[in-house]
């Protein structure tokens, strides 16, 4: 063995350099974590979680009820129902389920939609205790908007 | 009763010097009520400290910064369910947690946390303290074979192994202090106060004597202490990523925290060793350079120093807190203990207290820098192997603790013969 190496073995130099790197690592401004439900995360606009159906200025639907979300959903979890208005020869929706249950979050329904009424917004805390609370119905997709914050 | 009390204080040494079995019992309770708490402080400065290493926070949630966690820890493990699994030897197995407790708990008897500040002054103390630590071997061994598990068996055979193997180096590093103390006055002393007030009497910390001899013993005492608590790197008994648990796999709930407090105590224990024997002890800092009365008061500040530090730092976390309703709770509570560290401080700077204090404040602090060199190495080192644990205690460690032993020899006995030609009256 050479002399240099067997100084470092003796020397215990790459303990000492292991040992000063975790020791440089301490400082708190290196920590990436995040406290969650105190400190919330920063989510992008384009985020695709929570599904919500944008209303017009005056509160009144965008859809249109042509159901090309439903066609374009890959998982077939949007079921509408739709009807011709008497009056203005118009289509219009009359039921809209959106089953989040089975939701892969890909866009593709938003992406469908002529209007851009039906958008994937940036709630993410969609945890529930039952299957039930999945299935949103109309109501639900039109006036939760924002998930509600934990407040504790 | 008061002028027992006051005779007591005015005596300057230990309860066993005082010969009342009264106040040896008052220390020893002391004793284990602090090293219990000094260990449950331990856990929560090993989960955080190894955190920021690790970049991570560790606990933050239950208290503020995690503080209350070792209490919640404690509180969990008191309500587990206790397991004895089938086949087990339960005598044994019941006995084990017991035997690790005592064996560690025993060797304080004789730890000097200061020249009164001892249960007794025992005539043979390293002695004592070696054997009863090696006791804790037996006590291991008896878990992994009682437990009827595979994996306990191997922990403890594997603890046995490293343990008897590293008590060798051990030994003889000690055996290089003790003739040490012999140097000034002629006959040596195994006594742990002894040894202390040799260091004192000879100007120097053992660790600097005859340099780089003494440095090298410390060296190997060191890296063998490490072996003989069974941590990392040297944390065979335990691998967790091969051995589960070691020997205490099969253990749960409370016998498991008897486990858990063993360990730390003779962590605690066993630095207090290396504190005792090399480091000075009780003796502050720079004795004799900076020695006199103004020097002494000044390093007699010390403790009530660090502890306006750590409420300092309190308070720089409460005005650091997010300031958002769910962090109120925490905040209050971050800043109450910093006014409870404050006044401990400032009770502390009192000179009746402060003089009394001073020797066990640098005593803890020394043992505080090993109990952080001991998480700093398990945040760093990866565990080593079998064979590499053997080949280092018995083809490194134990020729040059011989090589020490050997040299201090030389050394002490050259130091002599130049002092008696000289002719230096003892």
């Amino acid at each position: 063995m050479s002399i240099a190496p067997l100084l470092r073995k003796i020397f215990l130099v790459d303990l000492i350099k292991g040992l000063s790197i975790t020791f440089s690592y301490q400082g708190p401004k290196d920590c990436q974590t995040e406290q969650y439900p105190q400190e919330r995360p920063q989510i992008a606009d384009r985020f695709r979680g929570q599904p919500l159906m944008k209303l017009g200025e005056n509160g009144e639907t965008l859809c249109i009820g042509c159901n090309l979300c439903a066609l374009a959903c890959p998982e077939n979890l949007i079921t509408m129902k739709s009807d011709r208005d008497p009056v203005t020869k118009k289509k219009v929706m009359t039921t809209y389920v959106y089953d989040v249950s089975r939701c892969m979050f890909c866009g593709l329904c938003e992406e469908a939609c002529p209007t851009q009424s039906l958008k994937l917004g940036t709630g993410y805390e969609m945890a529930l205790y039952s299957r039930e609370g999945m299935v949103l119905d109309r109501e639900v997709l039109e006036h939760r908007t924002d998930p509600e914050p934990y407040d504790k | 009763m008061i002028s027992h009390f006051l005779k007591f204080l005015s005596f300057q040494g230990t309860p066993g010097e005082y010969g009342s079995t009264l106040w040896a019992t008052i220390y020893i309770l002391v004793i284990f009520g602090v090293a219990s708490v000094a260990v449950m402080l331990m856990t929560y400065l090993e989960r955080k400290v190894l955190a920021h290493m690790q970049i991570r926070l560790g606990p933050m949630r239950v208290g503020p910064h995690g503080l209350l966690q070792p209490i919640a820890d404690a509180l969990k493990l008191l309500i587990k369910e206790d397991i004895v699994p089938e086949g087990a030897d339960k005598f044994l197995f019941w006995m084990a947690p017991v035997a690790v407790m005592m064996t560690a708990f025993t060797g304080y008897l004789v730890i000097p946390f200061g020249r009164q500040h001892a249960v007794t002054n025992m005539n043979i103390g390293v002695l004592f303290m070696l054997g009863i630590s090696s006791l804790g071997v037996l006590a291991v061994v008896m878990a992994g074979w009682s437990s009827n598990s595979k994996y306990a068996l191997m922990g403890g055979l594997r603890s046995a192994a490293q343990m008897v193997s590293y008590e060798v180096a051990m030994g003889l590093a000690v055996v290089s202090v003790l003739m040490m103390t012999s140097l000034a006055t002629g006959t040596g002393t195994m006594s742990m106060i002894g040894i202390v007030e040799s260091q004192q009497q000879q100007g120097s910390w053992f660790i600097f004597k005859f340099f780089p001899v003494g440095l090298i013993a410390f060296a190997v005492f060191a890296i063998a202490m490490v072996a003989e608590t069974n941590r990392a790197p040297f944390d065979l008994p335990e691998a967790e990523s091969e051995l589960t648990a070691g020997f205490h796999t099969e253990y749960s709930g409370f016998r498991w925290s008897l486990f858990f407090l063993g360990e730390y105590v003779a962590m605690i224990g066993v630095s207090s060793i290396a504190v005792t024997l090399w480091l000075g002890g009780w003796l502050r800092p720079f004795p004799n350079a900076l020695g006199g009365a103004s020097w002494d008061t000044a390093f007699s500040c010390a403790p009530g120093i660090l502890f306006f530090g750590l409420a300092a730092g309190c308070f720089i976390g409460f005005a650091r807190m997010p300031k958002k309703p769910s962090f109120k709770v925490q905040a209050i509570g971050l800043g109450v203990f910093g006014v409870v560290l404050g006044m401990i401080g400032a009770a502390l700077l009192v000179p009746a207290v402060r003089v009394r204090v001073q020797d066990i404040f640098w005593f803890s602090a020394k043992v505080g820098v090993f109990m952080y060199l001991y998480i700093w190495y398990r945040g760093t080192f990866p565990r080593y192997r079998f064979d590499q644990l053997m080949r280092i205690g018995w083809k490194v460690l134990l020729p040059v603790s011989l090589a020490v032993l050997v040299l201090t020899a030389l050394i002490g006995v050259r130091h002599e013969l130049v002092a008696g030609l000289m002719g230096v009256t003892r």
